[in-house]
Protein backbone atom coordinates (compact mmCIF):
# COMPACT_ATOMS: atom_id res chain seq x y z
CA UNK A 1 0.00 0.00 0.00
CA UNK A 2 3.09 2.45 1.24
CA UNK A 3 4.26 1.40 -2.28
CA UNK A 4 1.19 2.06 -4.40
CA UNK A 5 0.91 5.61 -2.68
CA UNK A 6 4.33 6.59 -3.35
CA UNK A 7 4.10 5.49 -6.63
CA UNK A 8 0.76 7.58 -7.26
CA UNK A 9 2.83 10.59 -5.40
CA UNK A 10 5.89 10.30 -7.56
CA UNK A 11 3.54 9.99 -10.95
CA UNK A 12 1.26 13.02 -9.68
CA UNK A 13 4.74 14.87 -9.34
CA UNK A 14 6.41 13.94 -12.48
CA UNK A 15 3.21 14.57 -14.30
CA UNK A 16 3.09 18.49 -12.70
CA UNK A 17 6.55 19.04 -13.18
CA UNK A 18 6.08 18.02 -17.04
CA UNK A 19 2.91 20.42 -17.01
CA UNK A 20 5.04 23.16 -15.67
CA UNK A 21 7.88 22.87 -18.35
CA UNK A 22 5.61 22.74 -21.56
CA UNK A 23 2.20 23.86 -21.99
CA UNK A 24 0.08 23.66 -24.63
CA UNK A 25 -0.98 26.98 -26.12
CA UNK A 26 -4.73 27.55 -26.65
CA UNK A 27 -6.38 27.89 -29.81
CA UNK A 28 -5.82 31.72 -29.51
CA UNK A 29 -2.68 31.82 -28.39
CA UNK A 30 -1.32 29.29 -31.38
CA UNK A 31 -2.70 31.82 -33.61
CA UNK A 32 -1.28 34.83 -32.10
CA UNK A 33 2.27 33.42 -31.85
CA UNK A 34 2.14 32.05 -35.43
CA UNK A 35 0.96 35.28 -36.75
CA UNK A 36 3.70 37.11 -35.13
CA UNK A 37 6.54 34.66 -36.68
CA UNK A 38 5.34 34.85 -39.99
CA UNK A 39 5.47 38.79 -39.25
CA UNK A 40 9.11 38.34 -38.18
CA UNK A 41 10.09 35.90 -40.89
CA UNK A 42 8.60 37.95 -43.63
CA UNK A 43 11.04 41.07 -42.68
CA UNK A 44 13.90 38.88 -42.31
CA UNK A 45 16.69 39.42 -45.89
CA UNK A 46 19.26 37.83 -43.81
CA UNK A 47 20.43 36.98 -40.97
CA UNK A 48 24.27 35.82 -39.17
CA UNK A 49 24.89 33.75 -36.44
CA UNK A 50 26.96 31.99 -34.26
CA UNK A 51 25.83 28.55 -33.56
CA UNK A 52 26.92 25.43 -31.54
CA UNK A 53 25.47 21.90 -32.56
CA UNK A 54 24.67 19.36 -30.64
CA UNK A 55 23.99 15.59 -31.22
CA UNK A 56 23.03 13.37 -28.71
CA UNK A 57 22.56 9.54 -28.92
CA UNK A 58 21.53 7.97 -25.85
CA UNK A 59 24.31 5.50 -26.07
CA UNK A 60 27.38 8.10 -25.75
CA UNK A 61 28.32 9.36 -22.63
CA UNK A 62 28.47 12.95 -24.00
CA UNK A 63 27.05 14.69 -26.67
CA UNK A 64 29.47 15.19 -29.72
CA UNK A 65 29.65 19.22 -29.81
CA UNK A 66 30.64 21.02 -33.01
CA UNK A 67 30.04 25.03 -33.58
CA UNK A 68 30.60 27.81 -36.06
CA UNK A 69 29.13 30.20 -37.68
CA UNK A 70 25.89 30.22 -40.17
CA UNK A 71 24.61 33.11 -42.69
CA UNK A 72 21.56 32.96 -44.36
CA UNK A 73 20.16 35.46 -47.31
CA UNK A 74 16.76 35.90 -49.06
CA UNK A 75 15.56 33.76 -51.11
CA UNK A 76 17.61 30.66 -50.51
CA UNK A 77 21.41 31.18 -49.72
CA UNK A 78 22.87 29.30 -46.67
CA UNK A 79 26.29 28.61 -45.30
CA UNK A 80 27.13 26.51 -42.31
CA UNK A 81 30.65 27.05 -41.46
CA UNK A 82 31.57 24.64 -39.01
CA UNK A 83 34.69 25.91 -37.02
CA UNK A 84 35.06 23.92 -33.88
CA UNK A 85 36.70 20.82 -33.69
CA UNK A 86 37.23 20.76 -37.57
CA UNK A 87 37.45 22.66 -40.94
CA UNK A 88 33.85 22.42 -42.80
CA UNK A 89 31.83 24.54 -44.76
CA UNK A 90 28.40 23.38 -46.46
CA UNK A 91 26.64 26.11 -49.03
CA UNK A 92 23.06 26.06 -50.26
CA UNK A 93 22.64 28.19 -53.43
CA UNK A 94 20.85 27.70 -56.96
CA UNK A 95 19.88 24.54 -56.34
CA UNK A 96 23.27 23.03 -55.55
CA UNK A 97 25.63 22.16 -52.72
CA UNK A 98 29.17 22.95 -52.10
CA UNK A 99 31.17 21.42 -50.03
CA UNK A 100 34.72 22.36 -48.10
CA UNK A 101 36.31 19.60 -46.26
CA UNK A 102 39.52 21.07 -44.28
CA UNK A 103 40.26 22.37 -47.98
CA UNK A 104 38.79 19.68 -50.54
CA UNK A 105 36.26 21.06 -52.22
CA UNK A 106 33.04 19.42 -53.75
CA UNK A 107 29.78 20.38 -55.09
CA UNK A 108 26.42 18.81 -55.74
CA UNK A 109 22.99 19.39 -57.69
CA UNK A 110 20.38 19.17 -55.04
CA UNK A 111 18.04 18.58 -57.76
CA UNK A 112 18.92 15.25 -58.41
CA UNK A 113 17.55 14.41 -54.24
CA UNK A 114 13.88 15.42 -53.80
CA UNK A 115 14.77 14.28 -50.34
CA UNK A 116 17.75 16.86 -50.17
CA UNK A 117 15.28 19.24 -51.69
CA UNK A 118 13.12 19.17 -48.94
CA UNK A 119 15.86 18.80 -46.51
CA UNK A 120 17.49 21.81 -47.44
CA UNK A 121 14.17 23.86 -47.22
CA UNK A 122 13.41 22.45 -44.25
CA UNK A 123 16.86 23.84 -42.82
CA UNK A 124 16.39 27.51 -44.17
CA UNK A 125 12.69 27.62 -43.01
CA UNK A 126 14.18 26.40 -39.57
CA UNK A 127 16.65 29.16 -39.41
CA UNK A 128 14.42 31.59 -40.89
CA UNK A 129 11.09 30.34 -39.41
CA UNK A 130 9.20 30.36 -42.19
CA UNK A 131 7.75 26.52 -41.65
CA UNK A 132 4.71 26.74 -40.68
CA UNK A 133 3.09 25.31 -43.47
CA UNK A 134 0.21 23.07 -43.02
CA UNK A 135 0.10 21.11 -45.74
CA UNK A 136 3.89 20.00 -45.20
CA UNK A 137 3.89 19.27 -41.32
CA UNK A 138 1.32 18.38 -38.60
CA UNK A 139 2.40 21.62 -36.02
CA UNK A 140 1.22 22.02 -32.23
CA UNK A 141 2.37 24.98 -30.32
CA UNK A 142 3.54 25.20 -26.55
CA UNK A 143 4.90 27.97 -24.39
CA UNK A 144 7.34 27.15 -21.56
CA UNK A 145 8.88 29.52 -19.08
CA UNK A 146 11.71 30.74 -21.74
CA UNK A 147 10.55 30.21 -25.31
CA UNK A 148 7.38 29.50 -27.33
CA UNK A 149 7.86 26.51 -28.97
CA UNK A 150 6.53 25.12 -32.25
CA UNK A 151 6.52 21.30 -33.28
CA UNK A 152 6.60 19.51 -36.58
CA UNK A 153 5.73 16.20 -37.41
CA UNK A 154 6.07 16.04 -41.13
CA UNK A 155 3.46 14.61 -43.14
CA UNK A 156 5.79 12.96 -46.18
CA UNK A 157 6.78 9.99 -45.56
CA UNK A 158 10.40 9.90 -46.97
CA UNK A 159 11.17 13.06 -44.83
CA UNK A 160 10.01 11.32 -42.07
CA UNK A 161 12.00 8.62 -42.21
CA UNK A 162 15.00 11.27 -41.42
CA UNK A 163 12.96 13.57 -38.94
CA UNK A 164 10.51 12.36 -36.53
CA UNK A 165 10.05 15.69 -35.46
CA UNK A 166 11.32 19.24 -35.35
CA UNK A 167 11.08 21.70 -32.68
CA UNK A 168 11.44 24.97 -33.22
CA UNK A 169 12.01 27.17 -29.64
CA UNK A 170 11.52 31.06 -30.44
CA UNK A 171 12.24 33.49 -28.68
CA UNK A 172 9.49 35.31 -26.62
CA UNK A 173 10.05 39.13 -27.31
CA UNK A 174 11.83 38.98 -30.85
CA UNK A 175 10.05 35.76 -31.91
CA UNK A 176 13.13 34.88 -33.93
CA UNK A 177 14.62 31.04 -33.72
CA UNK A 178 16.62 30.75 -30.88
CA UNK A 179 16.96 26.49 -30.91
CA UNK A 180 16.36 24.11 -33.38
CA UNK A 181 15.55 20.24 -32.01
CA UNK A 182 15.74 17.41 -35.10
CA UNK A 183 14.24 14.53 -33.60
CA UNK A 184 15.13 11.34 -35.47
CA UNK A 185 13.91 8.72 -33.03
CA UNK A 186 13.08 8.28 -29.35
CA UNK A 187 17.18 7.76 -28.73
CA UNK A 188 18.37 10.17 -31.19
CA UNK A 189 18.29 14.41 -31.95
CA UNK A 190 20.55 16.88 -32.65
CA UNK A 191 19.93 20.30 -31.27
CA UNK A 192 21.46 23.72 -32.56
CA UNK A 193 21.65 26.49 -30.36
CA UNK A 194 21.91 30.13 -32.22
CA UNK A 195 24.03 32.95 -30.44
CA UNK A 196 24.68 36.61 -31.29
CA UNK A 197 22.17 36.70 -34.17
CA UNK A 198 22.43 39.99 -36.66
CA UNK A 199 19.29 39.92 -38.59
CA UNK A 200 19.48 42.24 -42.21
CA UNK A 201 22.71 43.60 -41.74
CA UNK A 202 24.40 43.53 -45.49
CA UNK A 203 25.64 40.34 -46.09
CA UNK A 204 27.72 40.57 -49.69
CA UNK A 205 27.22 37.36 -51.99
CA UNK A 206 30.62 36.51 -52.01
CA UNK A 207 30.08 34.90 -48.79
CA UNK A 208 28.46 31.87 -49.58
CA UNK A 209 31.05 30.01 -51.70
CA UNK A 210 33.53 26.94 -50.49
CA UNK B 1 65.96 -16.39 -84.46
CA UNK B 2 61.82 -17.83 -84.47
CA UNK B 3 63.30 -20.81 -82.33
CA UNK B 4 64.49 -18.50 -79.34
CA UNK B 5 61.06 -16.60 -79.25
CA UNK B 6 59.07 -19.47 -77.16
CA UNK B 7 61.86 -19.45 -74.34
CA UNK B 8 61.76 -15.89 -74.42
CA UNK B 9 58.05 -15.75 -73.82
CA UNK B 10 58.45 -18.42 -71.06
CA UNK B 11 61.36 -16.89 -69.36
CA UNK B 12 59.01 -13.17 -69.13
CA UNK B 13 56.01 -15.01 -67.89
CA UNK B 14 57.79 -16.62 -65.19
CA UNK B 15 59.39 -13.67 -64.53
CA UNK B 16 56.03 -12.01 -64.48
CA UNK B 17 54.41 -14.34 -62.12
CA UNK B 18 57.21 -13.92 -59.84
CA UNK B 19 56.71 -10.40 -59.65
CA UNK B 20 53.26 -10.27 -59.70
CA UNK B 21 53.07 -13.06 -56.72
CA UNK B 22 55.66 -11.30 -54.90
CA UNK B 23 54.57 -7.85 -54.98
CA UNK B 24 51.20 -9.26 -53.42
CA UNK B 25 52.91 -11.67 -50.78
CA UNK B 26 51.56 -10.68 -47.67
CA UNK B 27 54.77 -11.87 -45.61
CA UNK B 28 57.09 -10.51 -48.00
CA UNK B 29 60.26 -8.87 -45.92
CA UNK B 30 59.54 -10.88 -42.92
CA UNK B 31 61.52 -13.34 -41.35
CA UNK B 32 60.14 -16.37 -39.52
CA UNK B 33 60.84 -15.97 -35.60
CA UNK B 34 59.84 -17.67 -32.07
CA UNK B 35 56.06 -17.26 -30.87
CA UNK B 36 56.89 -14.79 -27.89
CA UNK B 37 52.80 -14.32 -26.90
CA UNK B 38 49.83 -16.88 -27.39
CA UNK B 39 47.62 -14.48 -27.65
CA UNK B 40 47.24 -10.09 -28.46
CA UNK B 41 44.99 -7.66 -27.03
CA UNK B 42 44.45 -4.81 -29.62
CA UNK B 43 44.02 -1.82 -27.29
CA UNK B 44 42.33 0.41 -29.34
CA UNK B 45 38.64 0.09 -28.83
CA UNK B 46 38.18 -1.26 -25.93
CA UNK B 47 37.17 1.20 -22.99
CA UNK B 48 33.43 0.84 -22.70
CA UNK B 49 33.29 4.17 -20.86
CA UNK B 50 35.06 6.29 -23.95
CA UNK B 51 33.00 7.82 -26.65
CA UNK B 52 34.99 7.31 -29.32
CA UNK B 53 34.64 9.91 -32.25
CA UNK B 54 36.26 10.47 -35.64
CA UNK B 55 35.43 13.15 -38.12
CA UNK B 56 35.55 10.56 -41.13
CA UNK B 57 36.35 10.82 -44.96
CA UNK B 58 35.17 7.55 -47.28
CA UNK B 59 36.83 7.66 -50.96
CA UNK B 60 35.00 4.83 -53.05
CA UNK B 61 35.53 4.96 -56.69
CA UNK B 62 36.73 7.87 -56.75
CA UNK B 63 33.78 9.67 -54.94
CA UNK B 64 34.14 11.33 -51.85
CA UNK B 65 31.91 11.22 -48.54
CA UNK B 66 32.35 12.36 -45.22
CA UNK B 67 30.90 12.17 -41.61
CA UNK B 68 31.04 11.26 -38.29
CA UNK B 69 32.20 8.25 -36.80
CA UNK B 70 30.91 6.91 -33.52
CA UNK B 71 32.18 3.86 -31.74
CA UNK B 72 31.33 2.60 -28.11
CA UNK B 73 31.88 -0.71 -26.66
CA UNK B 74 28.59 -1.99 -25.68
CA UNK B 75 29.48 -5.47 -23.70
CA UNK B 76 32.17 -7.70 -23.88
CA UNK B 77 31.92 -9.06 -27.19
CA UNK B 78 29.80 -5.84 -29.19
CA UNK B 79 30.52 -2.31 -30.39
CA UNK B 80 27.75 -0.66 -31.69
CA UNK B 81 28.99 1.66 -34.69
CA UNK B 82 27.28 4.84 -35.61
CA UNK B 83 27.77 6.80 -38.76
CA UNK B 84 26.50 10.46 -39.88
CA UNK B 85 26.62 13.24 -41.33
CA UNK B 86 28.42 17.02 -40.74
CA UNK B 87 24.93 17.71 -39.42
CA UNK B 88 24.07 14.70 -37.60
CA UNK B 89 21.62 12.65 -39.92
CA UNK B 90 22.22 9.14 -38.85
CA UNK B 91 23.35 7.30 -41.95
CA UNK B 92 23.99 3.72 -40.77
CA UNK B 93 23.80 2.44 -37.36
CA UNK B 94 25.01 -1.29 -36.73
CA UNK B 95 25.94 -3.30 -33.62
CA UNK B 96 28.94 -5.87 -34.03
CA UNK B 97 30.61 -8.64 -32.75
CA UNK B 98 33.05 -10.63 -33.85
CA UNK B 99 30.51 -13.49 -34.92
CA UNK B 100 26.93 -11.33 -35.48
CA UNK B 101 26.31 -8.04 -36.50
CA UNK B 102 22.69 -6.25 -36.39
CA UNK B 103 21.25 -3.32 -38.42
CA UNK B 104 19.73 -0.64 -36.27
CA UNK B 105 19.11 1.65 -39.27
CA UNK B 106 21.01 2.45 -42.66
CA UNK B 107 19.59 4.90 -45.17
CA UNK B 108 17.76 3.89 -48.31
CA UNK B 109 21.06 5.13 -50.67
CA UNK B 110 23.45 2.89 -48.46
CA UNK B 111 21.22 -0.27 -47.94
CA UNK B 112 23.14 -2.55 -50.24
CA UNK B 113 24.34 -5.95 -49.42
CA UNK B 114 27.93 -5.58 -51.03
CA UNK B 115 28.60 -2.54 -49.19
CA UNK B 116 27.01 -3.89 -45.83
CA UNK B 117 29.34 -7.25 -46.09
CA UNK B 118 32.34 -4.60 -47.10
CA UNK B 119 32.06 -2.56 -44.27
CA UNK B 120 31.16 -4.83 -41.67
CA UNK B 121 34.69 -6.80 -42.78
CA UNK B 122 36.01 -3.33 -42.17
CA UNK B 123 35.02 -2.74 -38.66
CA UNK B 124 35.23 -6.05 -37.19
CA UNK B 125 39.23 -5.69 -38.34
CA UNK B 126 38.92 -2.32 -36.66
CA UNK B 127 37.16 -3.34 -33.30
CA UNK B 128 38.38 -6.90 -32.57
CA UNK B 129 40.34 -6.77 -29.51
CA UNK B 130 41.31 -10.83 -28.92
CA UNK B 131 43.76 -12.59 -31.17
CA UNK B 132 45.13 -16.17 -30.71
CA UNK B 133 48.27 -16.31 -32.03
CA UNK B 134 49.55 -18.99 -34.61
CA UNK B 135 52.77 -17.89 -36.06
CA UNK B 136 55.41 -15.04 -35.30
CA UNK B 137 57.56 -13.38 -37.72
CA UNK B 138 60.20 -9.78 -37.59
CA UNK B 139 59.51 -7.36 -40.07
CA UNK B 140 63.08 -5.28 -38.58
CA UNK B 141 61.06 -2.77 -36.80
CA UNK B 142 58.05 -4.74 -35.38
CA UNK B 143 57.06 -8.40 -34.55
CA UNK B 144 54.31 -9.06 -36.88
CA UNK B 145 51.85 -12.11 -35.34
CA UNK B 146 49.88 -14.25 -37.83
CA UNK B 147 46.71 -15.02 -36.64
CA UNK B 148 43.94 -17.12 -38.33
CA UNK B 149 40.75 -15.03 -39.22
CA UNK B 150 38.45 -17.76 -40.36
CA UNK B 151 39.63 -18.68 -44.15
CA UNK B 152 41.91 -15.44 -44.16
CA UNK B 153 45.02 -14.42 -41.37
CA UNK B 154 45.36 -11.32 -40.01
CA UNK B 155 49.11 -9.54 -39.61
CA UNK B 156 49.55 -7.50 -36.26
CA UNK B 157 52.78 -5.37 -36.09
CA UNK B 158 53.54 -4.09 -32.53
CA UNK B 159 56.59 -1.76 -32.54
CA UNK B 160 59.61 -3.41 -30.92
CA UNK B 161 60.38 -0.06 -29.75
CA UNK B 162 57.12 0.99 -27.96
CA UNK B 163 54.93 -1.74 -28.28
CA UNK B 164 52.40 -0.24 -30.21
CA UNK B 165 50.35 -1.96 -32.64
CA UNK B 166 51.00 0.64 -35.76
CA UNK B 167 48.91 -1.72 -38.49
CA UNK B 168 46.64 -4.70 -39.30
CA UNK B 169 47.22 -6.73 -43.01
CA UNK B 170 43.86 -8.55 -43.61
CA UNK B 171 45.64 -11.53 -45.93
CA UNK B 172 43.82 -14.76 -47.96
CA UNK B 173 46.71 -17.36 -47.86
CA UNK B 174 48.10 -15.35 -51.10
CA UNK B 175 47.18 -11.82 -51.17
CA UNK B 176 46.82 -8.49 -49.08
CA UNK B 177 43.26 -7.59 -48.98
CA UNK B 178 42.82 -5.08 -46.66
CA UNK B 179 45.27 -2.66 -44.34
CA UNK B 180 44.26 -1.02 -40.98
CA UNK B 181 47.16 1.28 -40.02
CA UNK B 182 47.01 3.45 -37.08
CA UNK B 183 48.77 6.11 -35.44
CA UNK B 184 48.58 6.80 -31.53
CA UNK B 185 50.46 9.00 -28.65
CA UNK B 186 49.97 6.55 -25.89
CA UNK B 187 48.92 3.20 -27.31
CA UNK B 188 45.31 3.33 -25.66
CA UNK B 189 43.65 5.62 -27.79
CA UNK B 190 44.58 5.80 -32.06
CA UNK B 191 44.21 9.51 -33.03
CA UNK B 192 44.34 8.59 -36.59
CA UNK B 193 43.36 5.17 -38.63
CA UNK B 194 43.51 4.51 -41.72
CA UNK B 195 41.51 1.52 -43.93
CA UNK B 196 43.38 0.33 -46.78
CA UNK B 197 41.31 -1.74 -49.52
CA UNK B 198 43.13 -3.45 -52.09
CA UNK B 199 40.72 -5.37 -54.26
CA UNK B 200 38.62 -2.79 -54.68
CA UNK B 201 39.26 1.15 -54.51
CA UNK B 202 37.66 1.95 -51.24
CA UNK B 203 39.88 3.91 -48.86
CA UNK B 204 38.49 5.20 -44.75
CA UNK B 205 40.74 7.69 -43.14
CA UNK B 206 39.51 8.63 -39.33
CA UNK B 207 40.86 11.69 -37.15
CA UNK B 208 39.72 11.93 -34.14
CA UNK B 209 38.27 14.93 -33.01
CA UNK B 210 38.31 16.01 -28.95
CA UNK B 211 34.68 16.84 -28.25
CA UNK B 212 34.79 20.22 -26.84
Amino acid sequence: MKIKTFLLAFFTLFTVATYAQEQKMTDNETAAFRQSVNAVSKKIQSLSTDFTQFKHMDFLAKDIETSGKMYFKEPDKLLWQYKKPYNYTIVFKNGKILINDEGNKSAMDVGSSKIFAKLNKLIIGSVSGNLFDDKEFIISCFKTKDFNVAKLIPKDAALKKYIRQIELSFDKQDHTVEQVRLVESAEDYTKIVFKNKVQNAKVDDSVFTN
Amino acid sequence: MQKSTIPFLLTSLFVLVLLVSCGSDPVKNLTSAAISQSTYKAPYFSDSKTDYVYKTNISVYGNEMSGIFVVKRISKTAHRVVFTTEFGNKLLDFEISEKDFKVNSIVEELDRKMLIDTLVEDFRLLLRENYTIAQQFDSGNSNVLQARDGRNFNYLFVSKTDGKLTEIRHTTKRKQKISVTFSSENNIFAESITIQHYNIRLKIAFNHFKNQ
